[in-house]
């Protein structure tokens, strides 16, 4: 049995972590919930995950700052950023700065699923596609 | 990176640059090549298709405002369509007005520069340095009052543009490198948003050309198969233009859900 991918799922929202892990659990994905960055934070520096999907515009810390300390700590992991403020700028700064992928909320959970099977891929641990069906849209 | 979009002042500069761009990244090539299948598809006069991309509207040309609209955002679907494609350069096709928020389209504009430029166009036309000078200052005019009417950006604000190119400074050459150079940069990379924000413009030319064949005034925005018309009608006509509009745009591939705004039209309630 392959090693199922770690995941740390980070939105100030609660009603995201809600809708989200349940989708990622279906598709064999390890999920933990977080809705306080510097929580979050402190789970990464313990442990390393796979994949870090957050948030971009949260108190206290944003996605950028996340994103900056996952890559500090643990270059390997793949960070996806997901927000409600998507603009070109922002989209390109993320990028620039290294994330895997960038979507705007509203989404379907799909539209997550697909990106966190790409990250697999890259990761070297692809997940079986045929998991994928739509679903009602995460807001 | 995925797409460039290549716009100079000088449509020879703009054609051979984005070729040299195309031949250098192997990507494929999307110019005016496209406007014969474009006018066959959706039933639009070869000629006319072409006189939209160069003039106005006005009393003494062959198109009225809404016929021009149309073709315009004919052509605009159909580029929008071709671009969700990746590694594309894209030249001739007006796409740097209406590519917008796309994160993955570089738009690259190269200036024929004033020295270099004013020569090229005294020579092609064989004529003094001064009457080019004058030729390609009422061009340039030219060309920013059809990018304001047409998609309300003036395409002589290099401070729209990704990448600004002086070939009086540098080497066409040189500029083929750097652009090809950029196509480095993580920034430009296709990402989900940036092809979502593209299939959502797509989609808003799609209906905005099927509603511009029987009614001007409508401008569309898309988001996720949901279309959102703005119009003008007055009281009387209100309701009929709303089921006209909720009908047409309905019937369009990929639209799940239609909403009209209407703004009073005061001239309407005249009639």
């Amino acid at each position: 049995m392959t090693k199922p991918l770690e995941v740390l799922l980070l939105d100030d929202e609660p009603i995201v972590g809600r809708r989200l892990k349940p989708a990622l659990d279906k598709i064999g994905c390890r999920v933990e919930v977080f809705q306080n960055p510097k929580e979050a934070v402190a789970r990464i520096e313990q442990k390393e995950f796979d994949i870090v999907v957050t948030d971009i515009r949260m108190e206290e810390m944003d996605g950028i700052q996340v994103l900056e300390y996952v890559q500090k700590t643990w270059p390997r992991t793949k960070v996806i950023m997901i927000t409600g403020y998507a603009k070109v700028d922002l989209a390109r700064e993320a990028m620039g700065k290294g994330v895997f992928d960038f979507i705007a909320k509203p989404f379907k959970p799909d539209d997550l699923r697909r990106i966190i099977f790409r990250a697999a891929e890259a990761l070297g641990s692809p997940i079986d596609s045929s998991l994928l069906n739509d679903e009602p849209v995460a807001q | 990176m995925s797409i460039f979009i290549i716009s100079s002042d000088a449509r020879e500069i703009e054609e051979s640059i984005a070729e040299k761009v195309t031949e250098a990244m192997g990507y494929k090539l999307l110019d005016r090549g496209i406007l014969a299948e474009v006018a066959a598809k959706y039933q639009i006069e070869p000629d006319k298709l072409n006189e939209a991309l160069k003039t106005t509207p006005s009393l003494f040309n062959k198109l009225s405002s809404r016929q021009w609209r149309h073709h315009l955002a004919c052509l605009e679907a159909e580029v929008l369509e071709t671009l969700m494609a990746d590694n594309i350069v894209c030249q001739g096709l007006a796409a740097h007005l209406y590519v917008t928020g796309v994160s993955h389209a570089m738009k690259v504009r190269v200036l024929s520069g004033n020295r270099k430029g004013i020569q090229g166009v005294a020579e092609k036309k064989g004529i003094s340095l001064q009457k080019a000078e004058k030729w390609r200052a009422s061009e340039l005019l030219h060309r920013k009052k059809w990018s304001l009417a047409a998609y309300n950006y003036d395409e002589t604000d290099l401070t729209r543009y990704d990448l600004v190119i002086n070939l009086d400074q540098i080497d066409p050459v040189e500029a083929v490198k750097t652009i090809t150079g950029a196509a480095e940069y993580r920034k430009f990379q296709v990402m989900t948003y940036s092809l979502k924000c593209l299939s959502d413009l797509a989609l808003a030319a799609k209906v905005n050309g099927v509603l511009l064949q029987s009614m001007a005034d409508v401008k569309v925005q898309a988001r996720d198969g949901s279309v959102v018309v703005l119009t003008k009608a007055s009281n009387r006509q209100k309701r009929k233009k709303i089921e006209t509009i909720k009908a047409l745009a309905g019937g369009v591939e990929g639209v799940t859900y239609v909403e009209v705004h209407v703004k009073k039209n005061i001239l309407g309630e005249m009639d």
